[in-house]
């Protein structure tokens, strides 16, 4: 199940360096699995030096509309670029991956190439993606659905680009009690508690307006400058990134005092909230 | 090396499993075995704060299952002993997570790194109990002294000697002055009902509350009375013969705790 | 069999009968009281005139029976009548000390999946008719049998014992049933010397991450075992403020704002709890 992954705002359909054929099939496989879980989700194909056939172009074209999936680009190099043109899509020159982004790699490698925290990583996402599946198959609704947008008619065009670029916000406005879960490609907020034994996973930041007690893996998609904030920062288990922090890493903890999470020097640190500094553009951003 | 497989298990809920499973676990580790505790109680997962571990969970039992991680990724060495280290349960999972046949592969697993697995069964007797004993070669039956327990212990050990599994009795949160006054069934009351060998005798212990909700084994407190009935049953269970001290009876009891601080 | 003929018939008038509220009673951890909460709260119900049905939702470790001292009179249970072996009228077992209270027991030799979900659903349904006061005792664990016990549930009791452990069952137990059972919280077994002392999770402690609003707190006094042991519930007794906190609970449950009382620390509770343990003596 490589071959969707998580990026800054939507999905990105890994295709670079493999059979089209053999990757739309997997693709048309994780779709059915989840029938309308992705629906109104931007996303970007990522190709590789040889493109697709034209009817193999088309198979992809419907398989993502079928499922609601808003194709709003392509990645790749000068090849791809003449694709986009003529498909009317935005363009982005490929570039390597920062390393945590690469963490699943269109190709498996052998089980010892990859870092603890990697695997970590991974079983985190398999784990969830395994828990939403249930769910749905029970026809159950915890794990709320991304907004629905039209599925039709072409991207949203240049005045709202800069809104448009920062990953969508889950609102989930209710305690997530123990045992619960939410999991979303970009940011989280949860008005109430998180309980111990509830988890958030999220690509993005996480804010609870309530109490923290619960796991929160904020950035899982690999980005290190992700934070978590809360009214009341008092964490099972934090996770930003691939970094795992269990004892938090603050001097001077006040209770009833919003806090902040963030990676600093490797370790996860925790300052007021009207202390956290502004997040560093920088290049795994 | 080819561990001992135990189940620890009771048909009726909160009457002490998943701290008989902690202090069993910890006191054979003090004698310096090599022991595995494995929290089968799927989506209602304890046996991590008794043992004060919550926080260091990375991966869980469905996940070694599942083939997303090794056994040794997943187990959370105990920093206070040598040897003990816990495999937790998935908490945001349910029990049909895993067949039967899965969790004992893992048990099985793990018997190859330790010379004692402990599996904690969840209460009941539907598929939660089902996965716990079908990695286990023995069991330890924990039972209260009241009607109840003692009722749903009796389905269970219906249950083990269908399989023909050696079972052994635990009688726990026992009150002897209710006892005496004839308030509370007696120990030879319960193993009459149960027709079962007895491994242990473990008083009520208002404290234990605490040192649970602490996640600190009471065989890891220096003061603690548990301490001692904890080490027997550990002893016994790698063969030692160790009188029961009879705490139901007259007379004893002065001698017991009489000379002991209290708290 | 009398109060049942008399409630059997619905009132012409409205066309549908009055149903009576289903509420179970869970915890998701085991042991925490949910049978001895069932119990009693039915029993003080029952004192105050309502018709009750106690339903035990345990197949195959059944209890409520035991707690209720009914269990030699049981004959048929839940299962015989979801199967249709054995009628409403022959499975009800009366209380005989308290007028208005009934059991249905469940069956002890059978497994939970046994239970067609959708035929507890009905007879549930079919007992809301008949009583004012259907109390579910719900098995411990979030497997079939809390699945089937909830099945046929409105609103929701969930009882908690001061324990980490039983709190985060608790949690869990809560966010499945979500809002709709409009859940509300017993604290069992609270010990108020050791929560003096900082060794016991207060009430405060506990709701501090449950949030529910609180029906009752109730103290652990070793009479609660005795009399399980002897199958007298406690809210039987008229002299003992444990009785007392079941009856409170009942009167709240019955829709009276009356307040919760707080178990209070007694000498004698805290000489009989330490007299064994030596040192304490006073």
């Amino acid at each position: 199940m490589t071959i969707l992954r998580g990026r800054r705002r939507g999905l990105e359909i890994a295709l670079a360096g493999r059979a089209f054929e053999e990757a739309l099939g997997e693709l048309e496989g994780v779709l059915a699995q989840r029938p309308g879980f992705y629906r109104g989700t931007p996303a970007v194909a990522r190709l590789g030096d040889v493109l697709p056939q034209p009817e193999e172009w088309n198979r992809l074209r419907a398989a993502l509309e079928n499922a609601g999936i808003v194709l709003e680009g392509i990645l790749g190099g000068p090849a791809a670029e003449r694709l986009a043109a003529e498909a009317g899509l935005r363009f982005e020159p490929a570039q390597t991956p920062p390393a945590a982004l690469r963490l699943r790699p269109a190709r498996e490698p052998s089980d010892s190439e990859l870092s603890p925290s990697a695997r970590s990583l991974i079983a985190d996402f398999a784990g969830a993606r395994a828990d939403i599946a249930a769910r749905r198959r029970r026809g159950e609704g915890s794990v709320p659905r991304l907004p629905q947008r039209a599925a039709t008619g072409t991207p949203v065009q240049s005045g709202l680009r800069a809104v448009e670029d920062r990953p969508s916000a889950l609102y989930h406005d209710a305690t997530l009690r123990g045992g619960q879960s939410v999991h979303h490609s970009g940011n989280v907020v949860i008005v109430g508690d998180v309980n111990p034994g509830a988890e958030i996973v999220a690509f993005g930041d996480i804010a609870v307006f309530g109490r923290l007690a619960g796991v929160a893996h904020a950035g899982a998609g690999g980005n290190a400058a992700a934070r978590v904030m809360a009214f009341d920062l008092d964490p099972t288990q934090l996770r930003i990134a691939s970094f795992i922090g269990a004892e938090l890493e603050r001097p001077q903890r006040r209770s009833n005092q919003p806090e902040a999470a963030f990676v600093l020097d490797g370790k996860i640190a925790v300052v007021p909230l009207d202390r956290l500094p502004a997040v560093v553009e920088d290049a795994s951003r | 090396m080819n561990g001992r497989q135990i189940v620890v298990t009771s048909g009726k809920g909160g009457v002490g499993k998943t701290t008989t499973t902690a202090n069993l676990g910890a006191a054979l580790a003090k004698r310096g075995r090599s022991v595995i505790l494995i929290d089968a109680d799927i989506g209602l997962r304890n046996l991590d704060l008794v043992m004060g571990l919550e926080k260091r969970i990375v991966f869980d039992l469905v996940e070694v299952v599942e083939g997303r991680c090794q056994l040794r990724q997943a187990l959370i060495k105990d920093k206070r002993f040598e040897s003990l280290s816990i495999l937790p349960a998935a908490q945001t999972r349910e029990k049909d997570a895993i067949t039967q046949e899965q969790f004992a592969c893992v048990v099985a697993k793990a018997a190859e790194q330790a010379e004692y697995v402990f599996i904690d069964c969840p209460a009941g007797i539907e598929n939660g109990f089902r996965n716990a004993v079908a990695g286990a070669a023995e069991a330890i039956v924990v039972t209260t002294p009241e009607v109840s327990a003692i009722r749903d212990a009796d389905r269970v050990v219906g249950k083990l000697q269908d399989r023909q599994m050696p079972s052994r009795l635990i009688v726990n949160r026992l009150r002897p002055e209710m006892v005496r006054s004839g308030d509370m069934l007696s120990v030879d009351d319960v193993c009459e009902i149960l027709a079962l060998e007895l491994l242990g005798i473990v008083p009520d212990d208002e404290e234990i509350i605490d040192t649970t909700n602490r996640g600190t084994p009471v065989v890891l407190e220096e003061n603690n009375r548990l301490r001692g009935v904890y080490d027997n049953i550990a002893r016994r269970l790698e063969g030692e013969i160790v009188p029961f001290t009879r705490f139901d009876q007259q007379g004893l009891l002065g001698r017991l705790f009489g000379g002991k601080k209290a708290g | 069999m009398h109060v049942l003929n008399e409630t059997a018939e619905a009132p012409a008038t409205d066309g549908a009968p009055k149903l009576g509220r289903a509420i179970v009673v869970t915890s998701g951890k085991g042991g925490v009281g949910k049978t001895t909460t069932t119990a009693n709260l039915g029993t003080a119900l029952a004192q105050r005139g309502a018709r009750v049905v106690l339903v035990d939702a345990d197949v195959g470790l059944r209890n409520l029976d035991i707690v209720l001292g009914l269990e030699s009179r049981v004959q048929h249970h839940v299962l015989d009548v979801i199967e249709e072996r054995a009628t409403l009228d022959d499975a009800l077992v009366a209380d005989k000390r308290s007028p208005s209270l009934f059991l249905l027991a469940a069956a002890q030799s059978r497994e939970k999946e046994d239970v067609d979900i959708d035929k507890m659903r009905d007879l549930v349904r079919a007992l809301r008719e008949r009583f004012e006061y259907v109390l579910i005792d719900c098995p411990a664990g979030i497997e079939t049998g809390f699945k089937n016990a909830v099945a046929g549930a409105e609103e929701a009791i969930v009882v908690c014992t001061p324990e980490v452990s039983a709190v985060r069952d608790v949690d869990r137990v809560v966010g499945l049933l979500g809002n709709r059972f409009r859940p509300q919280l017993i604290v069992n077994r609270i010990r108020p010397h050791l929560v003096r002392k900082g060794k016991m999770l207060s009430v405060e402690d506990v709701n501090a991450i449950l949030r529910l609003p609180l029906l009752g707190v109730i103290a652990d006094e070793p009479e609660i075992i005795v009399s399980t042991n002897r199958g007298e519930p406690v809210a039987l007794r008229t002299d003992l403020p444990t009785a007392a906190a079941y009856r409170a609970i009942a009167a709240r449950v019955a829709g009276e704002d009356v307040p919760a009382p707080m178990p209070q620390q007694k000498e004698s509770l805290l000489s009989r709890v330490g007299a064994w343990f030596g040192g304490r003596r006073p």
